[in-house]
């Protein structure tokens, strides 16, 4: 049998067309995967709610509102200095891209001063009943997370002080601005249980 | 662009130097470091699937260990602790650390072949798998050594497994090796499917893609969407055990049957996660065998989905004893018997696809042809069981032991055996005897169902599950004595495949690459595979690309794919139009380092929460490591 020349593929791109590169269809898993988390603990805090006698315990307050209302807008003004970042280097432009990243790492940093210096203001401890443990646990969660994009993302800047990123080689950017959103967002939902879930289980 | 064949297309040239370019390019170092830099596909499937037989033997042996001690009444061999420690790790391991990472072994081997891609998306995201599923599952074998093993059964019920019931150490490792594995997994679940999605050869669109691979697929995104439940569900359980939280405690707020809730959320899907890539070899090797396309490919490929997602309804069967309203678990009971209707599709396509053939009685056909046999009494007996009053009657009995055996032995190892028997001259260049094949499958077969079928007898009677011993007034003693006799011939069959195997990678005889005449891309590649898997990329016009190829005269394939590094061919997601080239990473140290730095969190936290806290730092310093571009920076 002969083996003859089907498809030539010598002069396809190299670059990730459309973006949708191999790794951003990963990060786009890694991202449903802790969706599906995230998801789980959100039923796992309503479910303890539905079954719990009082919600928050007699005795407990709910956790106050302004500051994690303050973290919330700070996480959203993230999202948008990572994407106008990502703009900027999809015209090519470099210094707006180091700037935006940098800028929401900044952000992203004062985040989790904020949320520290909250958690530490908490009037209970996760030791103390199954409300705590869970408030305790999503809070933890989340931290962790902002805490990762917080070090992934300043690696990206670095690199695009540096100069790496182009507006052909930028999939690193768009992978690392994906998961920001992811993390960003993910607030949401919890802050609504975690603050505005008492107040409605609690009537 | 369409993928008719090629008009006016031009030979394709191939010189030796290309080819040995090629070769360098994609061949893995040698020498002990290197092992540690693997990469490439194949080194990694083959590892995954040899670690989870080792797994497989282990965990058999514990089996046999358990019927040994309940051959008759009242034996001394085992004593009530380390009975406990034995049924758990044989549950957990078989499960967790067998089953399924030996689908997904299978998977990586063969998904890549298959769709004829030169390897995966993620290489070294697929070995970092590895050495994570490696560690945990040694970590966990480990335990049994230093008596510190899970002993509170594979489904680890709070509060059995809390603090208060399970002190030590047994419990912990449980969770946290759960977890550490479930990491491994998914990481190969979102590789296969985008390796699925994105990497198959030019014109094979979704619908003439090998029913392995979509079962691998559905395989993969049930493991996306039921791991997290347990991840979650482990993570509080070690929280609760660690840090004192109090979810599962009942007296400060905290709900047992919310493990329950999410733990069968998973284990539910689990079986089928387990079932599904089996249904995918099922049909594979119907389809070699009978030497004709499948019957009903488009009825069988939505059935597997279909149990993919049906399968997510189910979990709460588990749970019927538990004191649940009554109407949610009669819903349960009507969605427990609607898997019944793709199963059925399954079994009649694949009857419509025998009818009539003429079926070549091989080794791999032998083990599918008792799959059926018995996967036919295992739903059967799950048809009974997800009947709420029957439950009630068998729950926690043997009943449920031979159920579930069935099934699990019936609906996965049988057709893996099958599969091993059928695709081993491609992973190892060698034939496996006929004859031995012949004699381990009679005696497998006939071991198993004197094995586990007078467990539903026993089950019947009244005889618990996960009891170490029982009075002999009870008259269990007999049927117990012929189940011990039949777990030692069902041993004697696994284990004539084991050294048939081990004889035949030196004794074997060679095999071509095509040895059973079968039509998919797999069997283009050399036996065993080169390093680059395919010389050149194929262009696929049908189902059957080898059927094609006898009859053709000319085939279509690739060009100008770059031999001086990793480069595949990256195509559409429906219909597999070439859209661009992938440059893959080559052989590297990082993910090691990293899987070991991930493992001391996970051993670590056994011990003391702090180990957390390093383990994410070190972990992140070596995934920059690891994804650090290197100059010069690609600028083509
Ligand atoms: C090699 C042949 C096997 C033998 C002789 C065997 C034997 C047994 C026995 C006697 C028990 C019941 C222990 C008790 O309840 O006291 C058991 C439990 C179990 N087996 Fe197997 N088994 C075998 C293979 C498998 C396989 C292949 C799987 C799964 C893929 C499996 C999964 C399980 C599970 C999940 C349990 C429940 C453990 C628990 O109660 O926590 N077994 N096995
Ligand atoms: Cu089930």
């Amino acid at each position: 049998m002969k083996v003859v020349q089907g498809i030539d593929v010598s002069d396809m791109t190299r670059f990730n067309p459309d973006q949708r590169a191999p790794l951003w269809w990963g990060i786009l898993g890694l991202i449903t995967i802790e969706s599906a988390v995230v998801l789980t603990f959100c039923v796992s805090y309503m479910y303890l709610a539905a079954y719990a006698e009082a919600w928050p315990p007699s005795g407990e307050s709910a956790p106050p509102m302004l500051w994690p209302s303050i973290n919330l807008g700070l996480l959203m003004l993230s999202s948008l200095t990572m994407y106008l970042g990502g703009r900027a280097i999809k015209r090519g432009n470099q210094r707006g891209l180091a700037i935006g990243v940098t800028a929401s790492v900044l952000l992203a940093s004062a985040v989790l001063v904020l949320r520290s210096l909250e958690l530490m203001a908490y009037e209970f401890s996760w030791k103390d009943h199954a409300y705590g443990s869970i408030v305790w646990t999503i809070s933890g969660f989340h931290y962790v997370h902002v805490t990762s994009i917080v070090f992934g993302s300043a690696v990206v800047a670095i690199l695009a002080w540096r100069g790496y990123f182009t507006q052909q080689r930028q999939i690193g950017v768009v992978v690392d601005t994906n998961y920001w959103y992811f993390v960003c967002f993910a607030w949401i939902p919890f802050y609504l249980l975690l603050y505005w879930g008492p107040r409605v289980y609690g009537q | 662009m369409t993928f008719e064949k090629p008009t006016n297309s031009r030979d394709v040239i191939d010189s030796p130097e290309e080819t040995s370019r090629l070769e360098r390019t994609w061949h893995s170092p040698g020498g002990l470091l290197g092992w540690f830099t693997h990469v490439n596909q194949r080194m990694i499937g083959k590892r995954f699937i040899i670690t989870a037989f080792c797994f497989f033997l282990l965990a058999g042996i514990l089996g046999i260990l358990i019927r040994l001690q309940l051959a008759g009444p009242e034996q001394k061999l085992l004593g009530p602790e380390l009975y406990n420690q034995f049924f758990t790790m044989h549950g957990t391991v078989m499960m967790f650390f067998f089953a399924i990472p030996v689908m997904e072994g299978f998977a990586i081997y063969f998904v890549p072949l298959m769709v004829g891609s030169r390897d995966m998306a993620f290489p070294r995201l697929n070995a970092f798998g590895y050495y994570v599923y490696l560690i945990g599952g040694i970590v966990l074998f480990g335990s049994l050594l230093l008596s510190m093993a899970p002993n509170a059964g594979w489904f680890n019920y709070v509060p059995l497994s809390s603090k208060l019931y399970s002190p030590g150490y047994g419990v912990d490792v449980w969770t946290t090796m759960i977890t550490f594995i479930e990491v491994s997994a998914l990481t190969a679940a979102v590789e296969l499917i985008v390796t699925t999605l994105r990497m198959r050869a030019p014109g094979m669109s979704l619908n003439r893609m090998p029913l392995f691979v979509w079962a691998a697929l559905v395989m993969s995104f049930m493991i996306v969407f039921a791991m997290p439940a347990v991840i979650v569900s482990s993570t509080l359980l070690i929280l609760d055990r660690l840090v004192d939280t109090q979810f599962f405690i009942v007296e400060s707020g905290g709900e047992p049957l919310l493990w329950q809730h999410l733990f069968w959320y998973f284990g539910h899907p689990e079986v089928y996660i387990i079932l599904v890539p089996a249904l995918g070899m099922i049909s594979t090797i119907i389809i070699t065998f009978t030497r004709r396309p499948i019957y009903g490919y488009t009825a069988l490929v939505l059935s597997v989905v279909a149990i993919g997602f049906v399968s997510f309804g189910l979990w709460v069967h588990h749970m019927f004893t538990t004191g649940l309203p009554q109407l949610g678990m009669s819903f349960f009971t009507a969605a427990s018997v609607t898997i019944a209707i793709p199963s059925g599709v399954q079994i009649f396509c694949w009857i419509a696809s025998l009818w009539g053939a003429k079926i070549r009685f091989a080794t791999p056909m032998l083990w599918v042809l008792g799959f059926f046999a018995i996967f036919v009494i295992g739903g059967l007996t799950g048809v009974m069981v997800a009947s709420i009053p029957f439950d009630t009657q068998v729950h926690d009995t043997f009943f449920l032991v031979a159920h579930f055996h069935y099934v699990l032995i019936g609906g996965a190892v049988f057709p893996l055996i099958g599969a091993t028997y059928y695709w081993w001259p491609k992973i190892t260049g060698r034939m496996m005897s006929e004859a031995a094949g012949k004699w381990s499958f009679w005696l497998a077969f006939i071991g198993f169902n004197v094995t586990f079928f007078p467990m539903h007898q026993l089950g019947l009677e009244g005889m618990p599950r996960r009891i170490y011993t029982y009075v002999e007034e009870m008259g269990w003693g007999d049927l117990n004595l012929l189940a011990t006799i039949g777990s030692l011939v069902l041993a004697t069959g696994f284990g004539i495949t084991l050294i048939n195997a081990v004889w035949s990678v030196f004794r074997g005889r060679r095999a071509e690459p095509n040895p059973w005449g079968a039509p998919t891309l797999e069997w283009a590649a050399d036996s065993p595979p080169a390093s680059y898997n395919f010389r050149h990329i194929p262009v696929v016009h049908s189902r059957w690309p080898l059927w094609d190829w006898d009859t053709d005269r000319e085939r279509a394939v690739v060009t100008g794919l770059r031999n001086d590094r990793r480069e595949v061919v990256l195509t559409s997601i429906l219909d597999a139009k070439p859209v661009g080239v992938q440059v893959l990473p080559a052989p590297t140290i990082w993910p090691f380092v990293s899987a070991v730095a991930a493992s001391m969190g996970f051993i670590g936290i056994i011990f003391h929460p702090i180990f957390f806290v390093i383990a994410f730092f070190l972990v992140a310093f070596t995934l920059v490591a690891w994804f650090w571009p290197r100059r010069p920076w690609r600028n083509d």
